[in-house]
């Protein structure tokens, strides 16, 4: 169970507070919408250690994440655009999943095969398409395979098929690795083909639609 | 109709911009066949001239090559330190840097002799802890101390601005990854900075292999010279114009190769914007070594400022500003940095809209050849070129100083100018264009409307710029200078060869402040003059 617990935030020079109080479990996504600028991705931010909160708990399984650092938090975050180092091969990419400098090759396969993308290993990121970008993205969350999984606008880059087909990998990725999965979105599909429950950012709160 | 107009002043425009480029490639090519044409330059050497001219070469060579090295390798260290720590002050340090390419290099010369000079700071300090102080400035040591903290200092901030726009995303994204030190340098850092390397190894080796105030200043010695040293001492020293465009012409020749590779390798350095969004700072031992690398670059950056300033207020200052011949030094330079500001301004303006307004890439190629004349055409050659036009044509060269130095100077802050300029006029160019052009703006209703009020603070830079490098100017009046024409840079120079070092430090402090003081206000003022019309 990961437990947002009545987290506050604002940023420096502003008066906006942002507040946000609920929880979801393991195979569990949610989606959040709003408008621009309204405190979405702000969430993710301190879920993933990148903001800290003025006050407020984040709770993984009893497991404290605000006394850890970002590179130590148990979380995957991929974003619309850049969660690829394009001068890099995918098999190089996908090697940043191991903490050891020893690449497991048998895993990047099985992992890209997971994601429709089997053979690409030698390919440079650069080279590929957005969709497929964003799969190499997901594939190295796979390899990681951590317990919470973030995605800032992820598929908002996509044409409307390729983004129809990352839904329905991300919806079965999650069901099947458990993990808590928190989606920004600015799009109603998402929520609908994720099979997600539903929160709205207004006027700084967060709430379950 | 309106369109047809519209088209017709843009035309109009491009005309006149290939003209004034063409002009500037002219009068350059003017000057080479001026050089060349003083004597047969095929003719048989004698065997001295032969061996002298190797070892200049060879000197030259190694010289600028340690010192590419040296500076990419503590630009890169200072960039790299510099983006990670935060610390209050920072931008203060980050603009200290950013003087590094208007302070005048015999300033800095001077200053690195206070310091680090036999009966300098360091040495003084060490006596009296009855150590004694062997390191000499002068000689290759000297020179390659000089230029690394100079151009490693540009290069810092040049790096700097490429490493700051590392997207926020990537860098969460990275830190998510929990990247090594290491690797964080590798995988994002390299990969920014390594596009601009060849460029600004291109323009560094150029600076070095053409560099005069400081070699002339700390070379100590024939054995250390180069060859605008040299090209400088066959005309002032022994008079020795055969030799002097033999020299000039080897130098040439070799500038050009050494600028190939920079326009080839198709880098840039245009500031890539900044994220500032985003900051990840990594603790332990990276973060020990950043602190050590910037203290280490400021104590070598600044001290030999500061050691001017002291030494110029400490040195007689009252006695040498009551001199008229001072003032006279000082009118002279602000005019000539004044008037040669204002003329790279309008060439660079022209030439950078025109360039904007070309699709085709050979006449925008066409356009762009003045904006490497400088890099290619040492200010000695330069200087020589005018010297031997102004023989040829029976003028003075007491008469034709003034105007050559004007001219010199803004033709050898151009390339910088359109390099400052040329992005944001694209940029307007592509979003107003075609508007512009539908409306009917006259040129300069544009100019009033649209450029004036979005590029200030670039024509600011551009302005300081062009000024401090004609200031600090020692290769142009080193040839043109007088007792009777003298500029400050020419002034400390003979200050210094008559052993008068308090005159030469007040003058030293007297042209550091005017730079910074320019180099700094400047732009703010001209961004807060055009964005009140905007």
């Amino acid at each position: 169970m990961l437990r947002i617990n009545n987290i506050e935030y604002s940023y420096e020079k502003e008066k906006q507070k942002y507040q946000y109080d609920f929880s979801l479990k393991a195979g569990e996504t949610i989606v959040i919408s709003g408008v621009s600028g309204v405190g979405k991705s702000t969430l993710l931010d301190i879920i993933a250690g990148f903001l800290t909160a003025n006050s407020g708990e984040i709770i993984l399984d009893k497991i404290k994440l605000a006394n850890l650092a970002p590179e130590h938090r148990p979380i995957s975050i991929l974003f619309q655009d850049e969660n690829l180092f394009e001068h890099l091969s995918v098999e190089k990419n996908l090697g940043l999943a191991f903490s050891k400098a020893i690449i497991d090759k048998e895993k990047i396969a099985i992992a890209l095969k997971n994601v429709g993308l089997m053979g690409y290993e030698k390919r440079w990121a650069k080279n590929l398409s957005g969709g497929e970008k964003q799969r190499v993205a997901l594939a190295r969350t796979l390899l990681r395979n951590k317990p919470i999984l973030l995605l800032d606008e992820p598929f908002s880059a996509l044409d409307k098929k390729t983004a129809k087909d990352m839904r329905l990998l991300v919806k079965n990725l999650v069901k099947q690795y458990k993990w808590h999965t928190i989606v920004v979105s600015h799009n109603i599909e998402d929520a609908v083909e994720l099979n997600a429950k539903n929160y709205i950012m207004k006027n700084g709160i967060l709430k379950k639609t | 109709m309106l369109l047809t107009k519209g088209i017709i002043a843009s035309q109009k425009r491009k005309i006149i911009m290939l003209i004034i480029a063409l002009s500037i490639s002219a009068f350059m090519t003017l000057l080479f066949f001026s050089i060349i044409n003083v004597g047969n330059i095929f003719a048989s050497n004698t065997a001295v001239i032969k061996i002298d001219i190797l070892q200049l070469i060879l000197m030259s060579l190694m010289q600028a090559s340690l010192t590419t090295i040296l500076s990419l390798s503590a630009g890169i260290a200072i960039a790299w330190a510099l983006n990670r720590l935060e610390f209050f002050g920072k931008n203060l340090v980050v603009s200290l840097f950013a003087t590094a390419i208007v302070a005048p290099a015999m300033v800095v010369a001077f200053g690195l002799i206070s310091v680090w000079g036999r009966a300098g700071w360091i040495a003084q300090l060490l006596e009296f802890f009855g150590l004694s102080w062997n390191f000499s400035i002068f000689g290759l040591g000297g020179i390659l101390f000089a230029h690394t903290i100079l151009n490693g200092a540009f290069a810092a901030h040049i790096l700097l601005a490429r490493v700051d726009a590392i997207p926020a995303r990537k860098l969460k994204s990275a830190q998510s990854l929990a990247l090594t030190p290491f690797k964080r340098f590798i995988l994002l850092d390299w990969a920014a900075i390594s596009g601009a390397l060849p460029a600004l190894g291109s323009i560094i080796f150029l600076l070095a292999f053409t560099s005069f105030p400081i070699v002339l200043m700390l070379g100590g010695g024939v054995a250390n010279q180069t060859l605008e040293v040299a090209i400088y001492s066959a005309v002032r020293l022994s008079f020795d114009l055969d030799l002097a465009v033999k020299l000039s012409v080897i130098q040439l020749v070799l500038c050009m190769i050494i600028i190939f590779p920079a326009i080839i390798s198709n880098s840039n350095l245009a500031n890539a914007g900044v994220n500032y969004s985003y900051k990840w700072q990594q603790k332990g031992l990276a973060q020990f070594t950043q602190i050590i690398i910037l203290v280490l670059a400021v104590f070598a950056f600044a001290l030999p400022l500061l050691a001017i300033l002291i030494d110029g207020i400490a040195g007689g200052i009252l006695d040498t500003l009551s001199r008229p011949s001072f003032w006279q030094a000082s009118f002279t330079s602000i005019s000539i940095g004044s008037l040669s500001a204002i003329l790279t301004l309008i060439l660079a303006v022209l030439i950078a809209t025109g360039r904007a307004a070309f699709s085709n890439g050979i006449l925008k190629a066409i356009l762009g050849l003045p904006v490497f004349a400088y890099l290619v055409i040492p200010a000695v050659v330069l200087s020589l070129g005018f010297y031997l036009l102004s023989n040829k044509l029976d003028i003075a060269t007491s008469t034709s100083a003034p105007f050559v130095l004007i001219i010199a100077n803004s033709l050898l802050a151009l390339p910088f100018a359109i390099a400052i300029l040329a992005p944001a006029i694209e940029t307007i160019n592509y979003r107003y264009d075609k508007l512009s052009r539908s409306l009917n703006l006259s040129s300069l209703m544009r100019w009033r409307i649209v450029e004036w009020p979005l590029i200030g603070r670039e024509i600011g830079i551009v302005l300081a710029l062009a000024f401090c490098f004609s200031l600090g100017d020692l290769g142009i009046i080193s040839l043109f200078g007088t007792n009777e024409f003298t500029t400050l840079p020419y002034a400390m120079y003979q200050s210094l060869g008559v052993y008068r070092s308090n005159d030469a430090a007040v003058i030293a402090a007297f042209m550091l402040i005017l730079c910074l003081m320019v180099f700094w206000f400047l732009p703010v003022i001209f961004r807060k003059i055009s964005n009140a019309k905007n």
